[in-house]
C-alpha cells in the first residue's frame, strides 16, 4: 500500500515547486528534438493522407507485427540515451521510428505509422508533436493510440473489463459520419496529458483532422485484437493477420516490455 | 504564445477586460473561472498555444451535455453582454518558466485590447496570521492603482488588501524589474534555497502574472482568498462571486440554474472521483 505521505498527489494537486516563480529553470537549453530520414532524404515536409501514432502497447505491438512497412525515418530527442537499441527495429528498443505504409496504388507516404516507443517527458512533448504534426510532417489526418490514464480518470476502471473511448478535433467532428470512428467521448472531468495530448491541442490549432482514442486496460489481448480491428477499419488493405497468430505470446510479452522500460538503462 | 481564434468565431473587441486564474493551492481561481465561464455562457472564441505550458487534453468541461467539443490547456471565452473575456488554463506551466509564461500571456493581453485584468488565486491557509471569524470568508486583494496595493473601489467592495505585499520587498523588486523592459536595476534570480517565509507571496504564480501585467501598462487586481486542501467549491463561489462584483456584473448577465445566479460546470460531477463501490456493502 502506498503511503498517503509521499505517495503522489492526484493530478488536480501541485507539488510547491510547480507553483514557485523561482523555481529554477533547466540549467542550460536543451537542443530541440529533430527527425533523421533514411536515404534518399525524402522530400520535406511529408504530406501523407494518414498519420497513425502509436503510443499504448497493445498498438505498439500491431505496429511492429505489420510485415508490408517500410522504415523511413526516426525522431531523436537529445537527452534521451539510445543504448541498448538494436539494428533492427525491436519493441524493447527506446525508439521513435516513423514508417512508410504502401496503399494498394503503391503511393509511398500516404499512410504514415510512428511507434513511439520512449518516454517522452512532458515538458518536451509541444516540441515533438510540433515536428510530427505540421513541420516536417503535414497529415491530412492524425489518429493518436494512447491508453487511458489511470491517475487522470475520474471514473471506474476495473482491471478485467475493457473499455475504449476517443477525442476529436472540430476538423474531425465536421467529417462525414462513415469516416469517423464510432466510439463513445472520453467522459467530460477527466483528462488526458502528456504527448498524445499535445499531438491532438495540435491538430486542433491546425485544424486538421484528429483523433485520439484512449484503451484500457493498458496491457491485455482483448485490447489488442480491438485495436487491431480499429486499424483494419481505418486501412482495410492493412495485414493484420500476424497479430492472432502471436497474440499468445503478447501477454507474457507485456510485462517484459514494462520492465524494460523502467529498468533497460540499468542492463547496458 | 499564440492566440488561435476559432474556426467560426470572433473575437469582440468591447471585451476590455481579462480575468484568469493563477494556478494556487486547491486550484481555485481556475474553479472559479469554470464558474464564470458556466454561469455567463460565456463561448469559447480561441486558444492559446505556448510551448511553456503542458500539455492536456478532456472533453467538454461545461456541457449542459459533453458533446465531444475538445477542450484545450489554455483557452479564451468571451461574452459580449457583459464585455468580458475569460481565460482558462487547465495545466501547468513546466518547471522554472512560469515568469516566461507571465510575460507572454501579458503580451497577449497588452496586444489585444485590454485594459484591466483580474487574477484569481488562492492561498495558502496556513500562511495566515491573523484570522477574523466574525467576518466570515474574506476576500483579499492587491492592485496596482497605489503603490502599496490599495486600490478604493476594492476597499468599498468590503476586500481586504493583502498586507503582505512588499514592493521593496526582495523577490517583489526582481519581479518588478524582471519583466520591466526598461529597468535598470540587475537583481539576482533569488535561488530556491535562499527563500524564506517573507518571499511565500511573491513566490506564487499571481505575484508573477501580478508584475507582469502590471509592467505591461494595465490596470491588475488580483482576487485572492485561503484555503487549503480538500473540497474547495465553496472557495471557488466566493471568488466567482468577488469578481463578478468588482466587475459589476448585474445578476440578468446570469444564467443560472432554477433562476438562480450559478450554473455548475458539468465537469464538476466528476471532481471528486467515481461514487464508492457499493457492490462492497
Amino acid at each position: 500500500m502506498e503511503d498517503v505521505l509521499t505517495e503522489n498527489p492526484p493530478p488536480s494537486r501541485f507539488f510547491q515547486e510547480d507553483l514557485n516563480n523561482f523555481a529554477s529553470p533547466p540549467p542550460e537549453p536543451l537542443p530541440s528534438p529533430f527527425i533523421v530520414f533514411s536515404n534518399p532524404k525524402p522530400e520535406l515536409p511529408l504530406k501523407p493522407s494518414l498519420l497513425i501514432i502509436a503510443l499504448s502497447s497493445p498498438s505498439l505491438y500491431i505496429f511492429h507485427t505489420l510485415p508490408s512497412k517500410t522504415l523511413i525515418g526516426t525522431l531523436i530527442i537529445p537527452e534521451l540515451p539510445f543504448s541498448g537499441n538494436t539494428v533492427e527495429p525491436s519493441l524493447q528498443d527506446k525508439s521513435c521510428n516513423i514508417y512508410s505504409l504502401s496503399d494498394n496504388n503503391n503511393n509511398n507516404n500516404s499512410v504514415l505509422l510512428v511507434s513511439v516507443q520512449l518516454p517522452v517527458p512532458p515538458e518536451r512533448s509541444n516540441l515533438v508533436s510540433r515536428l510530427l504534426v505540421g513541420q516536417d510532417i503535414v497529415p491530412a489526418r492524425v489518429i493518436i493510440l494512447d491508453s487511458i490514464q489511470s491517475r487522470n480518470f475520474r471514473g471506474r476502471l476495473s482491471p478485467d473489463e475493457a473499455l475504449a473511448a476517443k477525442l476529436e478535433t472540430s476538423s474531425e467532428k465536421k467529417a462525414a459520419a462513415t469516416s469517423r470512428l464510432s466510439l463513445d467521448y472520453f467522459p467530460s472531468g477527466s483528462v488526458i496529458d502528456g504527448l498524445s495530448a499535445s499531438l491532438l491541442s495540435r491538430c486542433q490549432l491546425k485544424n486538421i483532422r484528429g483523433t485520439l482514442v484512449v484503451s484500457w486496460p493498458e496491457f491485455d489481448p482483448s485490447v489488442v485484437r480491438f485495436v487491431g480491428a480499429l486499424l483494419k477499419s481505418i486501412v482495410p488493405s492493412l495485414d493484420i493477420k500476424s497479430v492472432d497468430k502471436d497474440l499468445e505470446k503478447y501477454s507474457s510479452r507485456t510485462g517484459l516490455k514494462r520492465d524494460a522500460w523502467l529498468d533497460s538503462d540499468l542492463y547496458t | 504564445m499564440e492566440f488561435v481564434v476559432e474556426e467560426g468565431k470572433r473575437v469582440h473587441e468591447e471585451c476590455s477586460t481579462l480575468i484568469l486564474p493563477a494556478l494556487s493551492i486547491g486550484n481555485v481561481g481556475q474553479l472559479a473561472v469554470d464558474l464564470l465561464v458556466s454561469s455567463t455562457a460565456a463561448e469559447r472564441v480561441g486558444y492559446l498555444d505556448d510551448l511553456n505550458l503542458l500539455p492536456c487534453v478532456g472533453n467538454d468541461a461545461y456541457g449542459p451535455l459533453p458533446c465531444g467539443d475538445l477542450a484545450l490547456p489554455l483557452e479564451v471565452y468571451e461574452s459580449s453582454s457583459t464585455a468580458i473575456t475569460l481565460a482558462q488554463q487547465r495545466s501547468p506551466v513546466a518547471k522554472g518558466m512560469m515568469i516566461k509564461f507571465a510575460e507572454n500571456i501579458a503580451e497577449f493581453a497588452a496586444s489585444s485590447g485590454k485594459k484591466d485584468v483580474i487574477v484569481l488565486s488562492s492561498l495558502d491557509f496556513q500562511r495566515l496570521h491573523n484570522l477574523d471569524l466574525s467576518r466570515g470568508p474574506q476576500v483579499y486583494y492587491l492592485s496596482n492603482t497605489e503603490s502599496d496595493g490599495r486600490d478604493d473601489h476594492c476597499e468599498r467592495l468590503g476586500f481586504g488588501r493583502l498586507g503582505e505585499f512588499d514592493s521593496e520587498g526582495r523577490c517583489w523588486k526582481y519581479l518588478s524589474s524582471v519583466f520591466d523592459k526598461n529597468s535598470k536595476e540587475d537583481l539576482t534570480f533569488p535561488s530556491e534555497d535562499e527563500l524564506e517565509d517573507i518571499d511565500y507571496y511573491p513566490s506564487l504564480p499571481f505575484a508573477a502574472l501580478f508584475s507582469a501585467f502590471k509592467a505591461r501598462g494595465l490596470k491588475v487586481t488580483c482576487l485572492l482568498c485561503y484555503c487549503s486542501e480538500g473540497d474547495n467549491i465553496p472557495d471557488a463561489f466566493l471568488l466567482a462571486e468577488a469578481a463578478s462584483k468588482l466587475t459589476g456584473l448585474t445578476p440578468d448577465k446570469f444564467h443560472g440554474e432554477e433562476g438562480g445566479k450559478w450554473r455548475i460546470p458539468y465537469s464538476w460531477k466528476s471532481m471528486y472521483g467515481a461514487p464508492p463501490d457499493m457492490s462492497m456493502f
